[in-house]
């Protein structure tokens, strides 16, 4: 906005003074990219080196402590009767040791691992499972609140170590057990979690629009809803496994986990830390193995739920 | 002219997108004068709230200043960075009103002790005087009972008493400029009238300035003294708010004034600007309107237009003012001679079959332990193939009705007849089917009403999934083919997201999923006012094309009367859940009889400078009726004209619909 | 405002009685052996240790258990121990134990804010920064490493290198350190990282922004806007946190041997003393279900809105 005479550019030609072609349909086109919305979440969830270096090495590590039971001959319940092969520092034939009656410290974290993946995995899978089909249930069907609402006060206004130790004190310790305890105290949570997120789906128009479309309620759950929440139910499961790990140490701590005489990260840390002063290692080792795992699953749910939110796609 | 007190020149803005660098704003400059309202027009993503933040320092912290000056008092602020620096600007010399007073008040603190803690930091004022100020600044901005309002929270005010405070607070420190960044788009009209009196008057008790911004020019021909058009972040037309009315010179704010549905003919299309805004993720080169105008020349596309003058205080941005562009702007003259448009007569839909009748209508909603009707009562047909509107303020019960009519809502009481037979209730598995496939739904927020996660070619193919209406895959595609087109997009994109089309399109492919199902009757909830203002007129010309082409019978919800006049064919005024007045769209605008229809028809925005300046705000009350004995009913006053009122006020409204006669 | 508090109020009820109702019928479930104790476990025939069960009332149906626990409860009977502390009233031991525990929760809760408040705050001023990466690798491992690891390492490796004492004595307060700070590190992460992230969303509001237009200072919005609204949905645990003092911290008190309740829980498990459990473990629930009332009632007095609007969603 200036009161001075504005200065034209001269010597423009006259000929552009004429009438440009006009084309209609590439105004339909707008330049928008061609996003996709899993497409973005992968890239972002991968453009950190965190990221990458972390899945990779929990990869390596899963497939080992599936292939290393198949493939070895060492048995990590063979007690040596030699006093001779008890409490061994780490060397070429123990990597990890012995313990305090000769049982190799190597193949019982793999074992272990392999024991405490299993349970967790079956932890998340169970626990987010019933929590997404209860929710379902409970965001699309108002009737269920009230019952719902007293089941979810009663459990969650107790601490859940609670009904943790008591379970898994009536029942008898086996990993069963351990899963059963753990999805009972947990799967309210996410079954409130998925409601609300449910109800806040529910009420949007598109979903609005597949009512007026005659679209089948089983159909909209499915096209419409599940879709939006599939990388919260990732998020979800993934941040389960390391409370579940968590949980199988403090279970196995209290005297109430697994058999004391099977190979499970819970147990192993727990065994090595009555030896702990002497011998650092017969606990160093597995604590190493567990918090790896369990910090490289919070930090895989963490930056998933990062990285599915639109906002934050690159 | 009077005093040049704010000046901001060649100003860039860019901001760090997603690791792009976007240009917001690409050289825009703007003068203000002493004690003048400036409104800045343009539509989303032009700029217009990016550029005016950028005067207090509130852009978000991806988006800097790249270039450019703001001069106030001879100080240059536009490379401020600390928010220290800021302190000496916002509050004192400029303050600012946001466009939603819902959320510009802390939900946790009283409204006194956030408008006093305003006069306490920056004046040092002791705190008892300053409450004593701040009730004097709620007593001015017209909130009743000051004293006791200053200890409530903002949740025991409505939206408009809100915006009251935001504006009280905004003013505490008698700052020099108030920008108003839409500061009644989330109000309701009649609501809007008041805060627009509001600002006005403010103005002038406090001898400020104002820059005004606004995408409705109705609001603009209210308040404007003088008027900055913006599009894709250039100012591109600034003059007299007379001047760019009435003689405006750059090709898109002519375009914008021709395409208003306010200015609609009845019978003809409106005139409809192509297209969508140009994406900042595009580098734009020579006139960014150039490709949306079919009348662009060609030097727009390779070289940006300087500001040519028009008159001293009219300035506009394109080369058709150019000497060189003489032949050419003669041959547009020639080519495009006025020529008037005769409006359609009205259609007389009463002897063709109801389509829809609706019988004393109850909803009722639990709130807490209470019950509470949002609709009330209501009585209306729908006759096969005509448009009837339904206008409404927010917590009318529009939607509601739509929503009843539609089965996605249920009714407590009365019928609602489709076809001559009651869909209330739950109906035989087969009659349901037969209805959802008769009956669709076009939307108000296109963002909202395409599921994000499924392709478009899923989106339109939902109802024919549903209803099995192909023989085969090719048929199926053929058929959502057909709908894309009828639309005007092209049948190709169907492989694509929603999130990849703009908001128009968006809405036109929610069009071309109710469509695919050949449907009979379609409820419009609001289908235009969450679109631009150079989009609504293709929107609206594709609904009058569909209705021509296929018959459609519309039952459409609107806030505004004025925009629904030229597409409606009769219109029903609710109020708090009850109609008020039913007419033949010119009959309700010639003769509007009940005064909450005036009061709507008054409120409502024209874009006409000339029209809102020596307009009166009027503010319906309720209370004025007098029912306590004499009850209003639901009287049809003359052939197709209903009103809700009781033996004395029909009295008198026939006595003036004879005088007017 | 009295209705809100009415309604919470017989949600608490209703939820105390249905934990008690649920922990009484797991405990039905629980092995026999835990009424007796060592020896009468070993001495006694089949018919002797059923006559004793049906003496104690534990072979009654469900309902009269039930009812008898209640009524004796209001008579400030909690029942005998069997196995721990062999015949000696329950309510006598938690008398003695509940100070102890009431002592280190009331230090940790105090830590803990005056920790993690002010980390939070730290956090969520320098977001991206050097403190909120730091923050944020605490957080991260507090929450991702199992807390017994954690609690054991600082119970070695601390004691060794400052020299302090590796179990509790209670007229040693130099003794009381190392439990304190086991007990603080995760709620210092907690309070951290929510307040954390409350901040970050508060200074994208709308009133935030607002506020900064009305030209106030940054540190006064900070302390007056910001952070008074981002405590409102931390103050709604304060309550709780409090009350959980009194049962203790399970690991903790076992680890340090500190004879408080929550080590007891843990006794008496290992010795399945089930009268205790129950006490005990009914103790939790109440003290919980309590804390959540408070809760809510510290929250209708921060937040203004809570008096119009139900919680429920």
């Amino acid at each position: 906005m200036d009161e001075k005479t504005v200065s034209v550019p001269e010597n423009l030609p006259q000929e552009l003074f004429a009438r440009a072609e006009f084309h209609e349909e590439k105004l339909e086109d707008t330049g928008f990219s061609n996003y996709s919305y899993w497409r973005s979440t992968i890239n972002t969830f991968f453009k950190s080196t965190t990221v990458k270096v972390v899945v990779a090495l929990v990869l390596i590590m899963a497939a080992y402590t599936v292939i290393y039971p198949m493939v070895t001959e060492r048995d990590p319940y063979t007690v040596s009767l030699s006093a001779r092969e008890w409490n061994l520092p780490p060397s070429r034939e123990h990597p990890f040791g012995t313990d305090g009656v000769g049982r190799d410290i190597w193949a019982r974290v793999w074992f272990g691992t392999r024991t405490s993946l299993l349970l967790s995995v079956a932890v998340a899978v169970f626990e987010v499972g019933l929590g997404v089909v209860i929710g379902a249930l409970w965001g699309f069907y108002r009737k269920l609140d009230t019952v719902m609402f007293a089941i979810y006060n009663t459990l969650t206004n107790v601490p859940s170590t609670i009904y943790l130790v008591l379970i898994a004190y009536i029942m008898k310790p086996s990993v069963v057990t351990i899963i059963i305890a753990l999805v009972a105290t947990g799967w309210i949570r996410e079954a409130r979690w998925f409601r609300s997120r449910i109800l806040a789906l529910r009420e949007v128009d598109y979903n609005v629009a597949s009512i007026c479309l005659n679209t089948p309620t089983r159909r909209i759950i499915g096209r419409n809803v599940i879709p939006h929440l599939v990388s919260l139910i990732i998020m979800d499961a993934a941040l389960t496994i390391p409370y579940s790990i968590g949980s199988e140490v403090f279970l196995s701590y209290i005297g109430v986990g697994l058999p004391a005489d099977l190979c499970t990260l819970g147990n192993l840390v727990n065994q090595g830390r009555s030896a702990f002063l002497v011998y650092p290692f017969q606990m160093i080792f597995p604590t190493m193995i567990l918090c790896f795992i369990t910090v490289s699953f919070y930090i895989i749910g963490n930056k998933f739920a990062d990285a599915s939110d639109p906002k934050n796609h690159l | 002219m009077k005093e040049k007190i704010f000046e901001a020149k060649d100003v860039v803005i860019k901001f760090n997108l997603r690791g792009k660098v976007l240009t917001a704003i690409r050289g825009a400059s703007i003068d203000l004068y002493h004690g003048e309202t400036l409104a800045i027009v343009g539509e989303s993503g032009s700029g217009k709230s990016v550029f005016t933040k950028s005067f207090i320092g509130m852009l978000d912290k991806n988006g800097w200043v790249e270039s450019g000056t703001m001069k106030m008092d001879g100080v240059d602020f536009s490379q401020y960075k600390t928010e220290k620096e800021w302190l000496a600007i916002r509050g004192k010399k400029i303050a600012m009103v946001f466009q939603d007073p819902m959320t510009s008040l802390n939900p946790v603190k009283t409204v006194g002790e956030q408008i006093r803690e305003v006069i306490t930091w920056n004046f040092g004022t002791e705190k008892e005087e300053a409450k004593r100020q701040a009730i004097e600044l709620l007593r001015q901005v017209g909130i009743p009972e000051p004293e006791l309002r200053y200890r409530q929270y903002p949740h025991q005010f409505s939206g408009g008493m809100r915006q009251r405070v935001v504006i009280a607070t905004a003013i505490a420190c008698r700052p020099r400029i108030l920008i108003c960044d839409e500061p009644t788009t989330a109000l309701d009209v009649t609501v809007q009238a008041q805060i627009l009196e509001l600002i006005k008057r403010l103005q002038k008790e406090l001898d400020m300035s104002v820059i005004y911004i606004t995408h409705d020019l109705g609001v603009v021909a209210n308040v404007a003294d003088r008027v900055a058009v913006i599009y894709a972040g250039q100012i591109v037309e600034h003059g007299l708010a007379d001047e760019i009315f009435k003689d405006p010179r750059h090709p898109y704010t002519k375009a914008l004034l021709r395409s208003l549905p306010q200015l609609g003919v009845r019978g003809h299309d409106l005139h409809s600007i192509k297209g969508s805004p140009p994406n900042l993720y595009k580098e734009i080169k020579g006139d960014a309107f150039a490709p949306r105008n079919p009348e662009a020349m060609k030097i727009d596309y390779v070289c940006e237009p300087p500001f040519f003058k028009v008159t001293d205080t009219h300035y506009a941005k394109t080369w058709l003012l150019s000497e060189q562009a003489a032949d050419y702007r003669r041959e547009l003259e020639q080519k495009n001679g006025e020529q008037e448009l005769l409006p359609a007569a009205p259609v007389d839909f009463s002897s063709a079959e109801k389509l829809v009748q609706v019988k004393n209508l109850t909803v009722q909603f639990k709130l807490g332990r209470s019950r509470f009707s949002a609709v009330k009562n209501v009585t209306f047909d729908i006759h096969r193939g005509e448009t009837l509107s339904l206008v409404g303020e927010s917590g009318s019960g529009k939607t509601t009705i739509g929503k009843a009519i539609l089965k996605i809502c249920h009714s407590s009481g009365g019928d609602i007849l489709y076809k001559g037979k009651s869909v209330i209730g739950k109906l035989p598995r087969q009659e349901m089917a037969a209805f959802r496939k008769s009956v669709q739904m076009i939307f108000q927020d296109p963002m909202a009403s395409l599921n994000e996660r499924a392709k478009v070619e899923y989106i339109i193919s939902e109802g024919l999934y549903n209803f099995r209406l192909f023989k085969n895959d090719r048929e199926r595609q053929d058929k959502v083919a057909q709908a894309m087109r009828s639309v005007g997009l092209l049948p190709e994109y169907v492989t694509r997201f929603p999130h990849e089309f703009s908001g128009g399109q968006r809405q036109r492919i929610g069009i071309a999923r109710a469509l695919a199902l050949e449907p009979e009757f379609i409820v419009a909830d609001e289908p235009i006012s969450a679109l631009d203002v150079s989009i609504r007129a293709q929107v609206i010309n594709l609904l009058n094309k569909l209705k021509r082409e296929k018959g459609f019978t519309y039952l459409f919800m609107a806030h505004d009367l004025s925009v629904v006049r030229f597409i409606s064919d009769r219109i029903a005024v609710l109020y708090k859940g009850q109609l008020v007045e039913l007419a033949e769209a010119e009959e309700l605008f010639a003769h509007p009889l009940h005064p909450y229809t005036n009061a709507l028809l008054q409120a409502a925005p024209v874009p006409d400078p000339d029209v809102e300046r020596g307009k009166k705000v009027a503010v319906y009350n309720p209370a004025m009726h007098d029912y306590a004995t004499d009850l209003p009913e639901w009287t049809e006053i003359r052939p197709g004209h209903f009103i809700r009122a009781n033996r004395a006020e029909l009295e008198s409204y026939r006595r003036r619909l004879e005088a007017e006669a | 405002m009295g209705r809100y508090l009415l309604s919470k109020l017989g949600q608490a009820v209703v939820t105390i009685s249905l934990v008690m109702l649920v922990v009484f019928t797991l405990l039905r479930f629980m092995p026999t052996a835990g009424y007796f104790s060592k020896e009468q476990w070993k001495d006694m025939t089949e018919a002797e240790k059923t006559a004793y069960l049906r003496n104690m009332g534990v072979l009654d149906p469900l309902p009269l258990q039930l009812k008898n626990f209640v009524t004796n409860l209001f008579r400030g009977d909690l029942g005998r121990s069997i196995v721990l502390y062999p015949n000696s009233p329950i309510g006598g031991i938690l008398a003695e134990k509940i100070p102890y525990s009431i002592l280190l929760n009331m230090i940790s809760w105090f830590i803990s804010a005056a920790i993690g408040l002010p980390l939070g705050v730290a956090m969520a001023r320098s977001k991206g920064g050097l403190a909120d990466k730091l923050g944020t690798v605490y957080v991260v491992i507090i929450r991702a490493v199992p807390s017994i690891i954690i609690h054991f390492f600082i119970q070695v490796f601390f004691s060794k290198w400052l020299g302090l004492p590796m179990l509790f004595y209670i007229e040693q307060p130099i003794s009381w350190i190392l439990p304190t700070i086991s007990m603080s590190i995760g709620s210092i992460a907690g309070y951290g990282v929510w307040l954390r992230r409350y901040i970050v969303d508060e200074e994208n509001k709308d009133y935030i922004k607002f506020a900064r237009v009305k030209g106030l200072p940054q540190k006064y919005i900070m302390w007056r806007h910001v952070f008074r609204n981002a405590i409102v949905p931390i103050a709604i645990n304060i309550p709780s946190d409090f009350l959980l003092m009194l049962s203790g911290s399970l690991v903790i008190e076992s680890m340090y041997s500190i004879p408080g309740t929550g080590g007891l829980l843990i006794k008496s498990i290992k010795a399945m003393d089930n009268p205790m459990v129950q006490v005990l473990v009914l103790m939790y629930g109440a003290l919980s279900v309590l804390g959540v009332f408070l809760g809510d009632i510290v929250v209708s007095f921060v937040d203004p809105r809570i008096k119009l609007v139900d919680s429920n969603d």
